[in-house]
C-alpha cells in the first residue's frame, strides 16, 4: 500500500482553477486527509477544482463519496470539481459504481482546463483539414465533424445537422472544382458551447462558379410567380438545403476559389 | 484522381481529440482499399504518436498538432508535427527514436512521473520506418512510414488447403 497524499496548487495557466493533486492508496481510513485537502483547496475560492488522479492506485468508495460532497460544495457556489489522469483500470471501476454520471472524467488535466475555458470562458477550438478533392472521401469528413461536435456535447440531432451541412457543401466543392486542379479542399470548423462554423474552400470550375453566383443571387421575384421545383430537377437542392439547416449562410468569390461559410447555432 | 492523396489534419493539442482523428484515419484507409487490420494498426500508430505530441510537446494551452498523412497504392507515410515541447523530453525522444537494439522498457522511458511507455517502441514495431526531426524552438516532427502488408488468406477469401 502506498501512502496516500494530496496536495493542493493553484494552475499557473488559468489561476481561477485549483489542482487537487492525489497519490497513492486512498482506503477508508484516508478520508479525513481527502476532507482537509478538499478544504484546503475550497480556501482558495477556485471557479474550477481538478482531481488529479494519475498517480492514484485504488480509491475507495468512502472516498469516492467525499469527492461527491466535495463536488456539491463547489456547485453551491457555482463552480464544479471534475477527476482528471485517472488509469483505465480505476475509470472503469468507478463507471461501474455509475461515478460517471457525477463527475466529468478527462484524459489530463490540460484537456480539464480546456474543458473550462470551452465551458465558462467561451473559448472556441478550431479543426482544419484539407483533403483531396474525391467524392469517396465526403462521408469520412462528414462522419468526423458529427463525432467531432458529439464529442464536444453536441446533441446527436443538432450533430446530424450539422454533418448534413459539412457533407453538401463538402460535395459541391468536390463536384464543382475546377477540372484538373490537385487542390485540396480545406475545411475548417470552428465549434464553441453555443455554435459552429463551417468554412469550406475550393478552386471552382469557372462555368460553375457563373452558375453558383446565379443561384446566390437575391431573388426579386415574388414567391407565387417563382417557377415551382420540379421532380426531377437536381441542381441547387443542396444549397436550400444548407440554407434551411444553417443559422447564417454565406459564399465568397474570389480568384483564388469559392469559400462556403455556414454557422449553425447549438439548439438542444 | 488516382493518387497518392494527402490530407492534413490540424486539431487542438488535446488528449480527447485524438479518438476523432484516429477514426478518421482510418476510415481514411479503408476508404483506400486497405485492410481493417492494417487499418486497425495504424490507428494504434497514430494513436501512440498523437498522445507524445499532445503529452509532450504542447506547452501553450492554445497549441496546435498537425498530423500529416500521404496514402500511396503500396504504403502510407504519416507525419506529425507539435509546436515544440521541452528540451528533457525531447533528448528522451531523441534517444528512443536513435537506438538501434531493443533497450530495456525503462530506458525507454518518457514520463518524468517514472512509469514506462512504451509507445515508440509500439509505433516502431509496428511499421517499417520511424525517424524523428528536431528543429528550431524544440519543433518536433515525427515521421512514420508503413508498407502495405500482404494479404492475409483469410482476408482475400481464400480457404486454407
Amino acid at each position: 500500500m502506498a501512502q496516500p497524499r494530496i496536495s493542493v496548487s493553484q494552475s499557473d495557466i488559468v489561476p481561477q482553477i485549483t489542482i487537487l493533486k492525489f497519490e497513492g492508496d486512498f482506503d477508508t481510513a484516508s478520508i479525513s486527509r481527502v476532507s482537509g485537502g478538499l478544504r484546503q483547496a475550497l480556501e482558495h475560492n477556485p471557479a474550477f477544482l481538478v482531481a488529479e488522479m494519475s498517480e492514484v492506485l485504488s480509491i475507495s468508495s468512502a472516498v469516492l463519496g467525499e469527492l461527491m460532497g466535495g463536488r456539491k460544495a463547489m456547485v453551491e457556489r457555482g463552480g464544479h470539481l471534475v477527476i482528471a489522469g485517472l488509469c483505465l483500470e480505476i475509470k472503469s471501476k468507478l463507471t461501474l459504481m455509475g461515478a460517471h454520471k457525477v463527475f466529468k472524467f478527462f484524459n489530463d488535466v490540460r484537456s480539464a482546463i480546456n474543458a473550462y475555458k470551452w465551458e465558462y470562458e467561451g473559448r472556441a477550438e478550431d479543426l482544419c483539414l484539407s483533403f483531396p478533392p474525391v467524392l469517396k472521401f465526403v462521408p469520412l469528413v462528414r462522419q468526423m465533424t458529427s463525432r467531432l461536435a458529439k464529442q464536444k456535447g453536441y446533441s446527436g440531432r443538432d450533430s446530424f445537422r450539422i454533418e448534413t451541412i459539412v457533407d453538401e457543401i463538402c460535395n459541391n466543392a468536390v463536384e464543382h472544382r475546377r477540372t484538373g486542379s490537385p487542390d485540396n479542399v480545406e475545411l475548417s470548423v470552428r465549434i464553441d458551447r453555443k455554435k459552429v462554423e463551417i468554412r469550406v474552400v475550393n478552386e471552382s470550375d469557372p462555368e460553375k462558379l457563373r452558375m453558383l453566383k446565379e443561384i446566390m443571387k437575391p431573388d426579386d421575384t415574388a414567391p407565387e410567380k417563382r417557377p415551382a421545383p420540379t421532380a426531377d430537377q437536381k441542381r441547387g437542392r443542396g444549397l436550400a438545403l444548407v440554407k434551411m439547416l444553417s443559422t447564417r449562410f454565406d459564399v465568397e468569390f474570389s480568384e483564388k476559389g469559392t469559400s462556403v461559410h455556414a454557422t449553425k447555432l447549438r439548439e438542444e | 484522381m488516382n493518387g497518392p492523396f494527402t490530407f492534413t489534419l490540424k486539431f487542438p493539442g488535446d488528449l480527447e481529440y485524438i479518438p476523432v482523428v484516429r477514426k478518421f484515419v482510418s476510415d481514411a484507409l479503408q476508404a483506400n482499399e486497405f485492410s481493417p487490420k492494417f487499418a486497425y494498426r495504424s490507428e494504434i500508430i497514430i494513436d501512440e504518436i498523437c498522445n507524445n505530441a499532445v503529452s509532450y510537446g504542447c506547452t501553450s494551452v492554445d497549441a496546435a498538432i498537425t498530423l500529416t498523412f500521404r496514402v500511396f497504392g503500396d504504403h502510407i507515410e504519416f507525419s506529425i508535427q507539435d509546436e515544440g515541447g521541452n528540451p528533457e523530453h525531447i533528448e528522451k525522444l531523441k534517444s528512443a527514436v536513435r537506438s538501434e537494439e531493443r533497450p530495456a522498457p525503462e530506458a525507454h522511458a518518457m514520463h518524468t512521473s517514472g512509469k514506462s511507455s512504451m509507445g515508440l517502441e509500439i509505433v516502431r514495431m509496428l511499421c517499417d520506418d520511424l525517424t524523428v526531426h528536431v528543429g528550431q524552438n524544440n519543433l518536433t516532427s515525427i515521421s512514420v512510414v508503413k508498407m502495405r502488408e500482404e494479404t492475409e488468406p483469410e482476408e482475400a477469401g481464400e480457404v486454407p488447403a
